[in-house]
């Protein structure tokens, strides 16, 4: 007692700083007791849950077998495979267990094809997990949205179109890169259309992800670009160039073309690769006559393609370029002239008086 | 003692290392709950990104992968190995040889036959020259690799070598004995190729520490907590500041170092401000401080990107002598960074760098171990001359030491709930011993670097890299 009443007497003559650290000092040790619970508690709870998850996948994993084959000829559904879709419905109504289904049904999925992949899809139907995912797509959180509609793309719900595609400008990136997936994967080349509505940009990671998945495509008759180049949308334009590279689409050379003046200079540096690319020589001579009115990227972006697209009567213009500040032009345009007059070029090595710029033309002379 | 101008003047000490502490335990509660909201965010973001088309895609940027070394002999087979088994197809090493006096080159020639070419060098940032030139693969299977063999330069040089020789568009700066994890480039790529409203200069990645990890064939195979303290320290050390410091940071755009261990970089952006510094020790935090400050000046729109995942493992230093050589440089490192940009410090030209990032490192990084030393003298000289309250220096050591715990807590536990790595049964109370053991363990060693530190960068102008011993990580 006279201990106590001592601590008391001590607290209440200190001073309030001194008061304020003992408080704290009796929080901390308090939050601290409870944290070392929590750890202990957490680290425990994420063994469990490990092992659980990987109980119920071998679980779902044997069942899903065992529907796949429990099938007979005289009914749509067997008894068997209808008590299997009673058990997974029923489990599906916890959130934690329908995660693990849907992971393990998405796992098999992409690890089997034709009827019994069909049959799979009929389950996701029949388990109604479908309207779990569909119902994901009106929440208020983006990645709630975003899971719903990744899922809908894995087990290829066509009929949720019209309730993805309103999420076509969703303020959040990563909703609108999987209503593109959704669209790309599961409507082929017509599902670009979105391309045509977009506002917000597509970024290089998404048009990464697109040209990935439609070079995939089994149908590779690709759609008219042309109004994806002449969009408002810079992102598109780009895309678009880039669809037009891998997919040969001289027909749209015209507008490329008008893209050389476009007010973006990545549009206008992509422009200049696809017409190298494709072989356009009237770029080039478009080009050469600007030259020195583009950006330092430009320039060099021009001698690529040029490396590419010389012809003879380049030679005065390449020669106002072999003794250029920037490093890049200098070699290509050394080696241009190497290819178009070997003779002018093997002077050059008389000509040079300076030992740098002889590295140079004996490098370019011997690669 | 008993004039009252000296009493005031003690006074006015009191109270500015109360509100010093003040601030500082104030700045580490606000940054860890930043890196609470940025971590989730980030783990949502990502929990679903399909990683698998940008990692065989051709149209994904190029990167070159720089890896200086010297005196790696003992490792360097085994370390090219592994940065050559990174998932993602457009992309090469370059492993920079900086005067090694070791057999290194001759390993790499005769396991990666390799010859030497031709090759020339758009030599856009100085470097030492070369010594017996550049070498690549006649071997198909390592097409990707390029060795360039060169006089000693150090570290920076070697890295502006690599950055000129380099033809990407995008460089990862890596210490050769680092091991990265096969996605690692996709995660720090990601970042550069996502963002749409500004420039994102550079990415950082997380480190942690490989001790006692078990290595197979250049690959993680078995993460383990080391038995030293020393190394267990560490390792809560690297937690805390990766998960409740960086993150943060890069929440608040601020971020001012990305470790030398890994980092990727916009190749165009670190030449244009004329690569790494070769006169400071300091030469990873250096640069993106210098990266950062160019992109104000131009008044250009631009992020430096962090990545919390723990996709780069090394070995940490596992005795005393080494880890004060390690903290020793950090702290010259740090005072030459901050010394060289001291215009950018306070100046609102310079908007968050110059209010907010510059200045929390200026007091909270360079003068926290100064004022701690301070306050240790200033309580030794209060001892002797019996002037010390004991039961009120008590409860504020206690308090102290109690904020630290939580603080440690409170990263083991962010830690538990996103990359749960030390998933092991055993190591919970392991973790929990070195969190209350850790301020005896390494802080007292951290301090004496960090002033010995100074001490070398006043007084010792010729002390530059310090050694480290590798031993190599447990292989299986």
């Amino acid at each position: 007692m006279n201990t106590y009443s001592f601590l008391i007497d001590y607290f209440n003559d200190s001073p309030t700083i001194i008061q304020a650290a003992w408080i704290i000092i009796g929080l901390f040790s308090i939050i601290i007791i409870g944290l070392i619970f929590y750890l202990k508690y957490l680290r425990g709870h994420l063994r469990k849950k490990e092992r659980v998850t990987i109980a119920y996948e071998q679980e779902y994993e044997s069942a899903l077998i065992t529907y796949l084959y429990a099938g007979n000829e005289e009914e749509t559904i067997s008894s068997e495979q209808q008590a299997i879709i009673d058990l997974l419905k029923n489990d599906a109504k916890e959130p934690f267990k329908r995660k693990i289904l849907i992971a393990v049904l998405v796992k098999l999925k992409n690890e089997i094809s034709g009827e019994v992949a069909e049959s799979i899809q009929n389950l996701y139907y029949q388990t109604e997990l479908v309207d779990y995912a569909l119902s994901r797509l009106s929440h208020k959180k983006w990645f709630v949205i975003a899971k719903g509609i990744r899922e809908l793309k894995q087990f290829q719900i066509k009929e949720a179109y019209d309730q993805v595609i309103i999420h076509l400008n969703h303020p959040r990136p990563e909703v609108r890169k999987e209503m593109q997936l959704y669209m790309v994967n599961l409507f082929d080349f017509e599902g670009l259309t979105f391309l045509d509505l977009l506002e917000t940009p597509l970024s290089e990671w998404d048009q990464i992800q697109l040209l990935e998945i439609v070079q995939k495509l089994e149908n590779q008759n690709i759609s008219n670009i042309a109004s994806w180049l002449n969009s408002s949308n810079d992102s598109v334009i780009i895309f678009a160039l880039k669809l037009a590279k891998i997919y040969n689409q001289l027909e749209a050379k015209n507008e490329i073309i008008q893209l050389l003046h476009h007010r973006n200079k990545k549009v206008r540096l992509d422009a200049i690769d696809v017409l190298s690319y494709l072989n356009v020589l009237e770029a080039k001579e478009i080009l050469k006559t600007d030259l020195q009115k583009r950006s330092q990227e430009e320039q060099i972006a021009v001698f690529k393609m040029m490396e590419n697209l010389y012809e003879s009567d380049d030679e005065s213009f390449i020669m106002k370029y072999i003794n250029h500040d920037l490093f890049e032009i200098k070699i290509m345009a050394l080696k241009i002239l190497k290819r178009i007059n070997r003779e002018k070029f093997c002077a050059l090595k008389i000509e040079s008086a300076n030992d740098p710029y002889l590295r140079f033309v004996n490098f370019i002379e011997n690669n | 003692m008993g004039d009252p101008i000296f009493q005031n003047i003690i006074e006015l000490f009191h109270y500015l290392f109360f509100i010093f502490s003040a601030t500082a335990i104030a700045s580490y509660l606000v940054l860890a709950f930043i890196s609470a909201i940025e971590t989730i965010e980030y783990k949502r973001k990502n929990s679903y990104v399909n990683y698998k088309e940008i990692m065989s895609s051709t149209s994904a940027p190029s990167i070159s992968i720089i890896a200086p070394a010297y005196n790696e002999s003992l490792n360097i087979v085994e370390n090219v190995r592994s940065l050559l088994s990174n998932h993602y197809v457009n992309y090469d090493v370059i492993i920079i040889n900086d005067g090694s006096k070791d057999d290194s080159l001759e390993k790499l020639i005769e396991v990666y036959n390799l010859v030497q070419v031709d090759y020339l060098i758009n030599e856009q940032i100085p470097t030492q020259p070369l010594r017996n030139g550049i070498y690549k693969s006649t071997n198909p299977a390592f097409e990707k690799l390029i060795i360039v063999d060169k006089v000693n330069g150090g570290k920076a040089d070697a890295l502006n070598m690599g950055l000129n020789i380099s033809n990407s568009e995008y460089v990862a700066c890596i210490d050769v004995d680092c091991l990265l994890l096969e996605d690692s480039l996709q995660k720090m790529i990601k970042p550069f190729l996502e963002t749409t409203d500004r420039k994102v200069i550079a990415a950082g990645g997380v480190i942690r520490i490989a001790n006692s990890c078990v290595v197979k064939g250049g690959k993680l195979h078995d993460v383990n907590f080391p038995k030293k303290l020393i190394e267990q320290g560490q390792i809560l050390e690297y937690i805390r500041a990766f998960l409740l410091g960086r993150m943060a940071w890069s929440r608040l755009n601020g971020l001012l170092v990305i470790s030398g261990a890994f980092g990727l970089f916009d190749k165009k952006i670190a030449i244009e401000v004329g690569g790494y510094d070769r006169n400071t020790v300091g030469e990873d935090m250096e640069l993106v401080v210098r990266m950062r400050a160019y992109m104000e000046e131009q008044n250009k729109i631009y992020k430096v990107a962090y990545i919390p995942d723990p996709l780069c493992w090394t070995e940490a230093p596992d005795n005393y002598k080494i880890f004060i050589s390690q903290r020793n440089r950090w702290t010259r490192g740090t005072i030459e960074t901050l010394r060289k940009h001291r215009k950018i410090g306070f100046n609102p030209k310079y908007k968050v760098l110059g209010l907010i990032s510059y200045p929390y490192w200026f007091f909270f990084e360079r003068m926290a171990p100064v004022i701690e030393f301070v306050g240790i003298l200033y309580f030794g000289i209060l001892t002797v001359f019996n002037k010390i309250r004991w039961d009120y220096a008590f409860a504020l050591i206690i308090l102290a030491y109690l904020f630290t715990v939580f603080f440690s807590l409170i990263a083991l536990i962010t830690e538990e709930l996103t990359y749960h790595q030390y998933k092991k049964k055993g190591t919970g109370i392991r973790l929990l011993q070195i969190a209350f053991l850790e301020p005896f363990v390494n802080h007292p060693f951290i301090l004496y670097a960090a002033i010995r530190g100074n001490f070398d960068y006043y007084f010792n102008k010729k002390k530059k890299w310090g050694e480290m011993t590798r031993k190599g990580m447990t292989k299986a």
